[in-house]
């Protein structure tokens, strides 16, 4: 009879693939045992396959850089709602970014390195499983754990103490491009009863500003890229339920007899790109005679300008009002505090001192603002609240993951080696990564 | 009154005396007459719709939007993925099953409904209630597990009764009192209802999704069907809201849903 293998090798390969897998972009870096993992490690690419209609040509993820012309680009993405669902596109895009020589990106060989791999809460099993036998049979890592992506804030060195162990209490608000997900943390660990999912995320608003412009300027229905990248550009969030009524009185273009004068400072003129002399577009303050001479062009070339106003802050405040377009939820706030009420009150204290908001929404200007003030409302006034806007929020959970990856000795006990798979199968290593023993 | 009842009867279903009609709500014994004019709706058992109630079809028409707006791919689109040579190929036949599939994530979350409302009928076979597959486990080995602590959680109190105690009131229990966070503080943590909450398994997806707002909150703001702006006239035809005016034709002349 054939020894059996040790449950634990003595040792695990040096480096870690860190990978954050996000349904917009992907953030991965290699970690070296025991170094300093910095935002800089990281590779920043867009999680997707696009195809345009104009030259013809299709571009993997980071190869988009080198696009010149985004108009009617059409995009295949392999995560959706934050999980990774079509592996076929998958595969092509880490092996594009992660093992071949795509510019910039950490160029490893699988056998030899660890993979840390995140994704979003409250994931189906099916899907766990197909993750976990692809990153074992197709890609043959050495080692790997996959772990619930925002709970990994919680491994950033903490200001107040210099131990490696994760902070006690963190409550991860991760407003991404799917979702906006709320998870309490406790010492590294998920309460998963406490998890609460918003349905709108940047694709929502993204496609709710597409949908407006259309509807109000000209047919953009298929001009994905450029509507997110307006949105970027001009999105703002009001400080508050009153700053809104007054900001949509100032956007208001008055009555057919009683015209008023839109504001300039909050009124834009985004000048669209034409793809020949303008890749990307920018805003400027709204001039109306500007925009008259450009539509009307003699003997200038012609320009084309799309005029916003009550588009800038009506669409990121579906975050905090999803009821505007009819979904049936609570807003952001109302959220986190339902999610904090299925705590223990000792908990909840301490959650709501820490609050950490990560994700790219969280970089619309306005945003922090508005949800501490609101927060604040909600919260009983003996509790203290911290609330703070990690320092990158796009790359944060990538860096909290790689603090975990950068500590042998914590990773050692997470990790689930490749003999280990072989041996266990894929329903016990779902079963270890869910905490089970 | 005596009760009569029609006791079920398997011998034939053409007998004499029955006759089957649409069931409408009408009893006659509660009723004069059977309410079937749409002008009487509101004398129906639900009663008319609300001010702010929506029709089925207006739910629907939301519904779809928001599916709508929360697409990832464009399902009239097919990218090729371009081929490549150094590309890794499949070696077992488990990969080259999960590679080939063409699902979306509403065939995932759905199957893993179905999975859900499986498990919870299996055990003890009788029907599952509706509410009971919300904030549920999404691990089948639910019976050994204790109740979720969403339950189990105290509702926190919102200022906790300060600790009463028969302390003489010097000035220096004075000062003390008014120090003291002992009132402040929420109790202490519990171990074992701690070590419950991090061992409860992760929700479904569908259980995880925020609460709908409560009704006695602020009622739905109602924006302009095509600035924007309040909305403060009612389409008369569909419902929706419109600024003015003007706001109102480009309505009736582009958006209208009376006749979608």
């Amino acid at each position: 009879m054939a020894p059996k293998s040790k449950k634990a090798p003595a040792t695990i390969a040096d480096k870690t693939l860190v990978v954050d897998n996000g349904a917009y972009t992907t953030k991965a870096g290699i970690v070296v045992a025991s170094g300093e993992p910095t935002y800089d490690n990281c590779h920043v690419f867009q999680n997707c396959i696009a195809r345009s209609t104009r030259d013809r040509r299709t571009y993997i993820a980071s190869e988009l850089d080198s696009c010149k012309d985004f108009g009617g680009l059409a995009f295949r993405r392999p995560v959706e709602k934050g999980f990774i669902v079509n592996w076929e596109s998958q595969k092509a895009i880490w092996e594009h970014e992660l093992i071949g020589s795509a510019k910039g990106g950490p160029r490893c060989d699988p056998r030899e390195t660890n993979l840390l791999l995140t994704e979003k809460p409250n994931c189906p099993r099916e899907l766990q499983k197909n993750c976990d036998e692809i990153v074992f049979e197709l890609f043959e890592f050495a080692a790997y754990y996959r772990c619930v992506g925002p709970t990994m804030n919680a491994h950033h060195p903490s200001p107040h103490s210099s131990s490696t162990v994760p902070q006690e209490c963190v409550l991860v608000v991760d407003t991404s491009y799917s979702d906006t997900t709320i998870l309490p943390v406790y010492s590294g660990r998920l309460i998963q009863s406490a998890v609460r999912r918003l349905t709108v995320g940047g694709k929502l608003l993204t496609n709710y500003l597409k949908e407006l412009c259309s509807l109000r300027h000209y047919n953009m229905m298929e001009e994905t890229y450029l509507l997110n990248e307006i949105k970027e550009a001009v999105s703002l969030v009001a400080l508050s339920e009153q700053q809104f009524a007054s900001d949509l009185e100032r956007t208001w273009k008055g009555r057919l007899g009683d015209r008023k004068p839109l504001d300039p400072s909050i009124v834009v003129d985004y000048k669209l790109p034409d793809y020949e002399q303008l890749i990307h577009g920018y805003a400027r303050p709204h001039d109306p005679e500007k925009v008259r001479k450009g539509r009307a062009a003699v003997n200038h070339p012609r320009e084309d300008i799309l005029t916003l106003g009550n588009e800038r802050f009506a669409v990121p405040e579906l975050l905090f009002n999803p009821g505007d377009i009819g979904i049936q939820e609570v807003g952001l706030p109302k959220a986190i505090m339902e999610s904090l009420n299925a705590l223990p009150p000792m908990l909840k204290a301490g959650m709501l001192t820490n609050i950490v908001v990560v994700g790219g929404n969280a970089l619309i200007p306005g945003f922090m603002g508005r949800l501490e003030s609101e927060l604040r409302a909600l919260v009983p006034s003996q509790y203290v609240l911290g609330i703070s806007r990690a320092e990158d929020p796009i790359k944060h959970t990538w860096l909290g993951a790689a603090c975990l990856a950068s500590q042998p000795q914590l990773l050692k006990e997470v990790l689930v080696t490749k003999a280990e798979y072989d041996e266990l199968g894929s329903t016990l290593v779902a079963r270890r990564f869910a905490g089970e023993r | 009154m005596p009760l009569v009842q029609v006791l079920p009867n398997t011998a034939s279903t053409a007998a004499p005396g029955y006759t089957y009609v649409v069931d409408t709500g009408f009893d006659p014994s509660k009723a004069a007459f059977n309410p079937k004019d749409r002008k009487r709706v509101s004398h129906r058992p639900g009663g008319r719709r609300g001010e702010n109630e929506l029709s089925a079809r207006q739910q629907g028409v939301i519904a779809r939007r928001i599916a709508d707006l929360n697409r990832d791919n464009d399902p009239k689109q097919v990218i090729a993925i371009p081929s490549n040579a150094k590309s890794i190929p499949a070696k077992t036949q488990n990969t080259r099953r999960i590679l080939a599939y063409q699902r979306q994530i509403k065939h995932w979350l759905d199957e893993e409904d179905a999975m859900l409302q499986q498990a919870a009928q299996a055990p003890t076979n009788r029907p599952a209630a509706g509410h009971t597959l919300r904030r549920q486990s999404t691990f089948s080995r639910g019976t050994t597990m204790p109740p979720t602590p969403a339950e189990m959680t105290p509702v926190p109190t919102a200022a906790p009764e300060p600790t009463s105690s028969s302390v003489r009131l010097t000035a220096d229990s004075k000062t003390e009192q008014l120090l003291s966070v002992d009132d402040i503080l929420p109790p202490p943590l519990n171990q074992a209802e701690l070590e419950a909450l991090l061992a409860a398994p992760p929700l479904s997806y569908a259980a995880s999704h925020a609460a709908a707002p409560t009704p006695d909150g602020p009622p739905q703001r109602r924006f302009c069907d095509n600035c924007g702006y309040w909305g403060k006239i009612k389409c008369l035809k569909c419902g929706a809201r419109v600024c003015g005016l003007e706001c109102k034709n480009a309505h009736e002349a582009t958006r209208c849903l009376k006749w979608a």
